[in-house]
């Protein structure tokens, strides 16, 4: 592996139209009952042998550093190297779709300078994949490009994925919201370090844009080519798409794609193994540790400590860590997010197309 | 100091690779996740382990303690050699002489000694409390056992104080129903000193119940019992293993898991939640991170990353971490191994076996010809 660092930039915001992201960055969003969103981007670093790791951090970052740490999870406390937690810019969330804020990158270039290594890949947190960067590295060094940006072909519609413009392989441009078979960008791109300081002193004075629409009129001194990724990544930008990569996690083959090969590291709570109760009916779905299940889940993700009590009904739903759902309640097609407490009979229902959300709770 | 270096013969071929400690249980846990849980519970802060039989699994699981909060605070201890060759650890009391060194090191007051192999939850500091309180030289923590049951165990008998008079060691007709429960805390002096002399003696076997207690007794030493009522299991055979892990299950169970106030901590590895197939069924049941369920679970305990089949059946039964069961097979009344495979169709075990329960050990496959 060359001597990489690893960046990841979590000071952008989402256009989720739901309270899931008034409480927490989108990069520590729960995701698959245990995880956050951010366990991707940074266990994909450090699986790829990466033990420098900045993290640029958005300006409601509790919950974000209480997951992080000091790094310890992903291998990053350390001597040499480790985890380093950077300050973000206080507007760098106020734009929706920047997500390499140039302001971030060139506010913090003494973690770049301050290194010795040839490469750095930058990343958001807002993919579910697991990759070998390496793979991504090589690709790059062989083709001699300035910069190399992870791409799929984009399955769906998605007015919050960024694309590009590729002509004869070289990237001519961005543009925000791709439609089936465009060249997603999957936010993250490798690149010569020094030549990424370089160019953030080009861009000192329109520090406010993005480095991919800064580069808008570069596109032909910058070199700028794209890896296509096939295997499984799934953008979570918004309600929607947040719902359907939880739901993707019921498919074993794609699971076992995430998870198998490469961990997937996690803040670790030591928590009990998941409890089943005599009488309960569980199928088709992911059930965290700690949690105590009498009543009946189907089609749904649920996340640490989570009690469904006698009679409840759980169908079609992410039901996020320390939530109760009493007695006789029927949660379907629906969010329900952190330390709820459903009362006894309660109806919370979405629709297929419309997703229930129940933002935190204070149970 | 954790002695932690029993084989656990009773467990046959659940300890042909791994110490009686290190035994997977309880989905996720190893046995010495108690009684370390248990120090860092009760604010203990060092603790030397004693490892002898098959420790690798051992050494790697406790790394420097920081998942039971003992950071750095965990010293293995395994026999070593010297300028005059060295040996193995002969009995308990050898296997603490030995490490007199590590004990004089870290300076403490007292010493508690404890058995890396038996499941209880117990505030040590509590026990501490009382020895103190009895100004006493050697503190035993003692369970009552039920009468009939008695002469199977080391017994201490005590006055109404607590001050123990005699030790009867599986004795025909006991005149006590409190057991020993292996665990002891010493006055550090007193401890090191009667190990030295202790270790000198060649017709000792250097044995804590055997040696150091009857002649401490002798000694007319302030020797006070610790009267402990909380679960507490030897595990030793693969029935009683088998029982202890049905206690766990219930919506009452007799050994709560769920207990909020005194964490059982554990070195797992991290695993996606629990998956359950579309016509998967669950019933009574504890199921660790990583595992999947296709088939049937009844009544078992399904270890972290172990698999069920489709229309596989767990019933009554224990599967170690990494167990798989392959489609059609039936485990019944058994314990699975770690990582050991029951192959397709195959039928481990039986519903009318009583207390003859089925097992394997660790990373076997059970074919059909068995």
């Amino acid at each position: 592996m060359p001597k990489a660092i690893g960046l990841i930039t979590a000071n952008y915001s989402t256009k989720f139209p739901s309270p899931l992201t008034d409480s927490r960055p989108a990069a520590s969003l729960p995701f698959l009952g245990r995880y956050r969103l951010v366990d991707f981007a940074l266990s994909n670093m450090v699986n790829c042998g990466i033990r420098t790791v900045g993290m640029v951090m958005p300006y409601n970052y509790r919950s974000l550093i209480d997951h992080v740490g000091s790094g310890r999870e992903w291998e990053l406390t350390r001597k040499t190297g480790g985890l380093f937690i950077l300050p973000g810019s206080a507007f760098g969330t106020s734009r929706t779709g920047s997500r390499f804020l140039l302001r971030d990158l060139i506010h913090n270039k003494v973690f770049l300078e301050r290194d010795s290594a040839d490469l750095v890949v930058l990343s958001t947190a807002n993919w579910v994949y697991s990759m070998d960067y390496n793979k991504l590295f090589e690709a790059h060094l062989a083709s001699g490009a300035d910069i190399t940006v992870l791409t799929q072909a984009a399955k769906d519609k998605d007015v919050d994925v960024a694309g590009f413009e590729v002509v004869d392989g070289r990237v001519k441009g961005i543009k925000h919201g791709v439609v089936f078979g465009d060249t997603a960008f999957l936010d993250c791109f490798v690149m010569g370090r020094e030549k990424l300081l370089e160019i953030l002193d080009w861009f000192a004075a329109t520090d406010y844009l993005d480095l991919f629409e800064a580069l808008a009129g570069e596109y032909e001194r910058v070199n700028v080519q794209t890896f296509d990724y096939e295997g499984y990544a799934a953008p979570v930008f918004n309600k929607d798409t947040y719902f359907k990569a939880n739901m993707d996690m019921l498919d074993t083959k794609i699971t076992h794609e995430l998870f198998s090969e490469r961990p997937v590291r996690t803040k670790n709570h030591d928590n009990q193994p998941g409890k089943y109760q005599p009488g309960c009916k569980v199928a088709n779905s992911r059930v965290s540790g700690s949690s105590v299940i009498y009543g009946t889940v189907t089609n749904s993700v649920l996340g640490r400590g989570v009690t469904v009590e006698k009679g409840a009904v759980v169908n079609n739903a992410i039901i996020m860590q320390g939530c109760t759902i009493k007695s006789g309640a029927v949660i379907e097609n629906a969010i329900i997010d952190r330390n709820n407490l459903v009362p006894e009979g309660t109806e919370l229902r979405g629709a297929p197309n419309a997703i229930l959300v129940k933002e935190k709770g204070q149970a | 100091m954790l002695l932690a270096g029993g084989q656990g013969s009773r467990l046959y071929d659940l300890t042909k690779d791994v110490a009686k400690p290190a035994v997977s249980f309880g989905a996720k846990y190893r046995i010495i996740d108690f009684p370390l849980s248990n120090c860092a519970n009760s604010g203990i802060n060092s603790v030397g382990v004693l490892t002898q039989y098959r420790p690798y699994l051992l050494h790697s699981y406790l790394g420097t303690g920081t998942a039971w909060n003992l950071e750095d605070g965990i010293a293995i201890l395994p026999p070593y050699a010297t300028q005059t060759g060295g040996s193995w650890y002969a009995g308990t009391a050898d296997a603490v002489a030995q490490n007199l060194e590590y004990i004089e090191l870290n300076d403490p007051e007292y010493v508690i000694i404890l058995s890396g192999d038996a499941l209880c939850r117990m505030d040590y500091h509590d026990m501490l409390e009382t020895h103190k309180k009895n100004n006493a030289d050697l503190t035993i923590a003692v369970m009552p056992v039920p009468w009939e049951d008695a002469s199977r165990f080391g017994l201490l008998v005590a006055d109404e104080t607590g001050r123990i008079t005699e030790f009867q060691e599986k004795p025909p007709e006991p005149k006590s129903n409190l057991a020993s429960m292996g665990i002891y805390i010493f006055n550090t002096k007193l401890l090191c000193d009667e190990l030295r002399l202790d270790a000198a003696d060649p017709e000792s076997e250097h044995d804590f119940g055997g040696n150091i207690i009857p002649k401490l007794l002798n000694d007319g030493r302030r020797l006070y019992t610790y009267k402990f009522e909380g679960f507490w299991r030897d595990v030793g055979t693969i029935a009683s293993y088998h029982e202890t892990s049905m206690e766990l299950l219930g919506e009452n169970p007799s050994f709560d898991l769920f207990q909020k106030d005194f964490p059982i901590m554990s070195n797992t590895h991290s695993f996606p939640p629990a998956y359950f197939g579309p016509d998967a069924t669950v019933d009574d049941c504890i199921v660790g991170n990583g595992s999947k369920i296709y088939g049937d679970a009844v009544h078992s305990i399904v270890s972290i990353d172990s698999v069920i089949g489709k229309g596989a059946v767990v019933k009554d039964s224990v599967l170690l971490p990494g167990a798989i069961v392959k489609d059609g097979a039936k485990v019944i009344n058994a314990i699975v191994g770690e990582n050991s495979v029951i192959e397709e169709g195959v039928v481990f075990g039986s519903e009318d076996a009583g207390k003859d329960y089925t097992f394997c050990g660790n990373n076997v496959v059970i074919g059909k010809e068995e």
